[in-house]
């Protein structure tokens, strides 16, 4: 009894002086880690808290204001409603459009047609393709001397509106050409999830006689929701952050009818050289994307169905 | 709990570290301003300008050698950005307290970065080896704000309407001459024809607002510096100026993206007309579209023309930490051969009067007494540009709304209205 008292007693010294080594160890392999999320990431974000809370301009003098940029920006700022309402707008034409082409793109080439990699290497390709470029081909397309008015003026006669200069078809162009760009990444995720789509359930269901649009809408998208929730949550949080494809493409133009929070708050950021507005924007968007996707993610248990 | 508290440790550790870099100069980094020692020899300065093109940086390389050959104690190296994005890489630097010592800036945005600059006084001219006598009259100008001169012109530069020689002819409308009215650019518009092919409107802040300012006799900035948009004159002629995109001379930006469509417009050949600086008078003049490009002074009023005098300089940042070394380097920029390389080169017209004569050597032999006699006839008379603190940040917020104003969905009263309540005191 003495005996194995005496030898435990050291096994669990000797057990926790390991544990405090490993311990020690592991912070070591983690460091390089830790400080590059910290000078990276919590740094920056602490950061940007003190900025939203300060006038502070990009050099000079910055003072205190509390709240003030967040009352600036909500009660005062010619923009800064308009541009909301812009990545509102886009954002509720965008998901949808994409969700739908993507996932329709990904039903038509599942089954196992010829060529199919073909194509979806085509549909991926304007993924790939830098940004500026897949701009400059639309803006060839869409200007008033461009392709589509230039086919439509010369074999029917009709003037086309200048796309790119008018509020509501800027925004409707800004909305096509970026689903345009990113159906091809939605797509690839729903080939996938078309293919690991359980064989048993659905010979199942083939037997009970269930085809076509039946087949489609009770058995196919219930199996893909976690797939379809997946790119709801993460399209809609890119296309709250669009930025690029206005700032090209329409220059957030005419007036502020396409200028999108994002660019709003580079703007006030490296233009207007107000880093205290700036940050204050940001907070909210971040606010806001936080609150829309804790909103998916609470209304997921009435639609997601994970398998068991 | 050991390791969480040495991780909470770390990372306040870390994060002080973070925001300490913040907020200090990054003393002494490779390609960065601000080094340098005390001596002054064997000093490294760098000089900071704007270039777009291959062609750009080659040329301001051999201009970097010359300074570096007038000055072999020093270590002179260049940094270089495109010019839409060199302001933006300046306020990042100016942020992080990291300016170049010599550090280029254009007139038009001095008033909002002229804190940045050190001003320059009898003694640093002296240390320079700069003699203001030796600039165009009224040149120093253009890098000063608020009767204080913070940097030295390489350039100078005016507004001009270049013309497409070609488009005149085929139109059957005689080529406008200098000193010509307003009446004359309207009856040249209206010869010219409503295909949308006459003129192309301006987005950029002078090659839209060159024809107004001249139209109205006035500047949108008044002689207190205060902004001064909504001036009724002002407003007339920003009328007057839109009508001609409503009555269908114009060529429409298709978007606000085109931030350069009059001029693009012209280089390609497809408008008749349109304002832009004399800058780009070579390489107009060497245009690939092929047409014979005329330029003449902007239109006068009652036999008065308010054109304005711009230009581009280099200044000595606030904070350099070898001010001495910098100046020196200031002086061999804007010095005789850097100077003559500039004119030879037809890249720019020079500050300085004697290099002027090569810019017009530069060019082709046929086209020199027009270009000379349009430059002679456009830099007489000349105004200093006003402008507020915030001249930048007006100008970025009234073009988007252009393209509006030329398709009809707003007018330009109501634009310059909004941007005067926006920005006015």
């Amino acid at each position: 009894m003495t005996a194995t008292g005496a030898s435990a007693a050291p096994l669990r010294r000797g057990q926790s002086r390991l544990r405090r080594i490993e311990s020690r160890q592991a912070l070591g392999f983690i460091s390089p880690a830790l400080a590059g999320l910290t000078v990276f990431t919590i740094a920056p974000v602490i950061l940007s808290i003190v900025m939203s809370l300060y006038d502070w301009p990009a050099w000079g003098d910055r003072t205190f204001v509390g709240g003030g940029n967040y009352v600036d920006l909500f009660t005062r700022h010619p923009d800064f409603w308009p541009s909301l309402r812009n990545s509102a707008i886009f954002t509720l034409l965008f998901v949808p459009m994409n969700l739908a082409v993507s996932l329709t793109l990904a039903l038509l080439l599942s089954p196992r047609i010829k060529g199919r990699a073909v194509f979806r290497v085509l549909f991926f390709i304007p993924v790939v393709t830098p940004m500026v470029a897949n701009v400059l081909v639309w803006k060839m397309l869409l200007q008033p001397n461009g392709l589509f008015n230039g086919l439509s003026t010369s074999m029917f006669g009709i003037e086309l509106p200048s796309f790119l200069s008018h509020p509501q078809w800027a925004m409707v162009m800004v909305v096509v050409m970026s689903v345009w760009q990113g159906m091809g990444y939605n797509m690839l995720i729903f080939c996938a999830a078309l293919e690991q789509l359980p064989e048993p359930v659905l010979e199942a269901a083939r037997i009970d006689g269930a085809k076509g649009w039946r087949m489609f809408s009770r058995i196919t998208l219930p199996l893909l929701s976690p797939a379809i929730f997946f790119t709801t949550v993460m399209t809609m949080i890119t296309s709250m952050q669009v930025f690029a494809q206005p700032q090209l493409l329409t220059g957030g133009g005419p007036g502020n009818a396409t200028i999108p929070i994002v660019m709003f708050i580079y703007d006030q950021a490296f233009t207007f050289q107000q880093m205290g507005l700036a940050a204050a924007a940001a907070w909210i968007l971040f606010a806001i994307i936080i609150g829309l996707t804790a909103l998916q993610f609470s209304a997921q248990k009435r639609w997601v169905h994970y398998e068991v | 709990m050991r390791i969480t508290r040495s991780l909470a440790a770390m990372t306040a550790a870390g994060a002080a570290l973070a925001l300490g870099a913040c907020g200090t100069q990054s003393g002494g980094g490779s390609g960065s301003g601000g080094d340098g020692d005390d001596t002054g020899s064997g000093a490294s300065i760098t000089w900071d300008m704007w270039a777009g093109s291959e062609s750009d940086i080659e040329a301001l390389e051999a201009q970097l050698a010359i300074a570096q050959e007038e000055n072999p104690d020093l270590d002179i190296s260049l940094q270089h950005a495109p010019w839409n994005d060199y302001f933006t890489k300046l306020t990042t630097n100016l942020a992080s307290g990291n300016v170049a010592c010599v550090t280029s800036m254009n007139g038009q945005r001095l008033s909002g970065y002229h804190e940045a600059f050190m001003p320059l006084g009898e003694e640093e001219l002296a240390t320079a080896g700069i003699d203001p006598a030796d600039f165009t009259e009224g040149s120093l100008d253009i890098m000063s704000y608020d009767g204080e001169l913070y940097g030295i012109p390489y350039d100078v530069a005016a507004m001009l309407v270049y013309y497409n020689k070609d488009m005149f002819a085929d139109a059957g409308v005689p080529e406008p001459v200098a000193g010509w009215t307003f009446e004359d650019f309207d009856a040249a518009l209206d010869g010219l024809g409503t295909d949308g092919t006459a003129f192309g409107m301006g987005m950029g802040e002078f090659q839209w607002m060159a024809l107004p300012i001249a139209h109205a006799g006035v500047q949108p900035v008044d002689e207190s510096g205060a902004l001064d948009l909504t001036n009724p004159a002002f407003l007339e002629a920003s009328e007057w100026y839109a009508s001609i995109a409503a009555d269908g001379h114009g060529s429409l930006p298709p978007s606000a993206s085109d931030t350069g469509w009059g001029e693009q417009e012209y280089q390609a050949g497809n408008v008749a007309m349109a304002v832009d600086g004399t800058w780009n008078a070579s390489s107009y003049l060497n245009n690939e579209a092929g047409f014979a490009a005329g330029m003449v002074d902007i239109p006068s009023v009652d036999g008065e023309r308010l054109g304005l005098v711009l230009g581009s300089g280099y200044g000595i940042s606030a904070d350099c930490e070898n001010p001495e070394a910098a100046l020196q380097v200031l002086g061999s920029l804007v010095g005789e051969a850097a100077q003559d390389q500039i004119a030879s080169s037809g890249r720019s017209y020079p500050a300085r009067i004697s290099s002027q004569p090569l810019y017009f050597e530069s060019l082709d032999e046929g086209v020199q007494d027009e270009v000379q006699a349009a430059f002679e006839a456009v830099f007489t008379g000349l105004e200093g540009q006003r402008s507020t603190d915030d001249w930048a940040q007006v100008n970025e917020s009234i073009q988007p709304n252009l393209v509006t104003v030329y398709t009809g969905q707003s007018t330009i009263t109501d634009v310059l209205e909004q941007t005067q309540s926006q920005f006015g005191d």
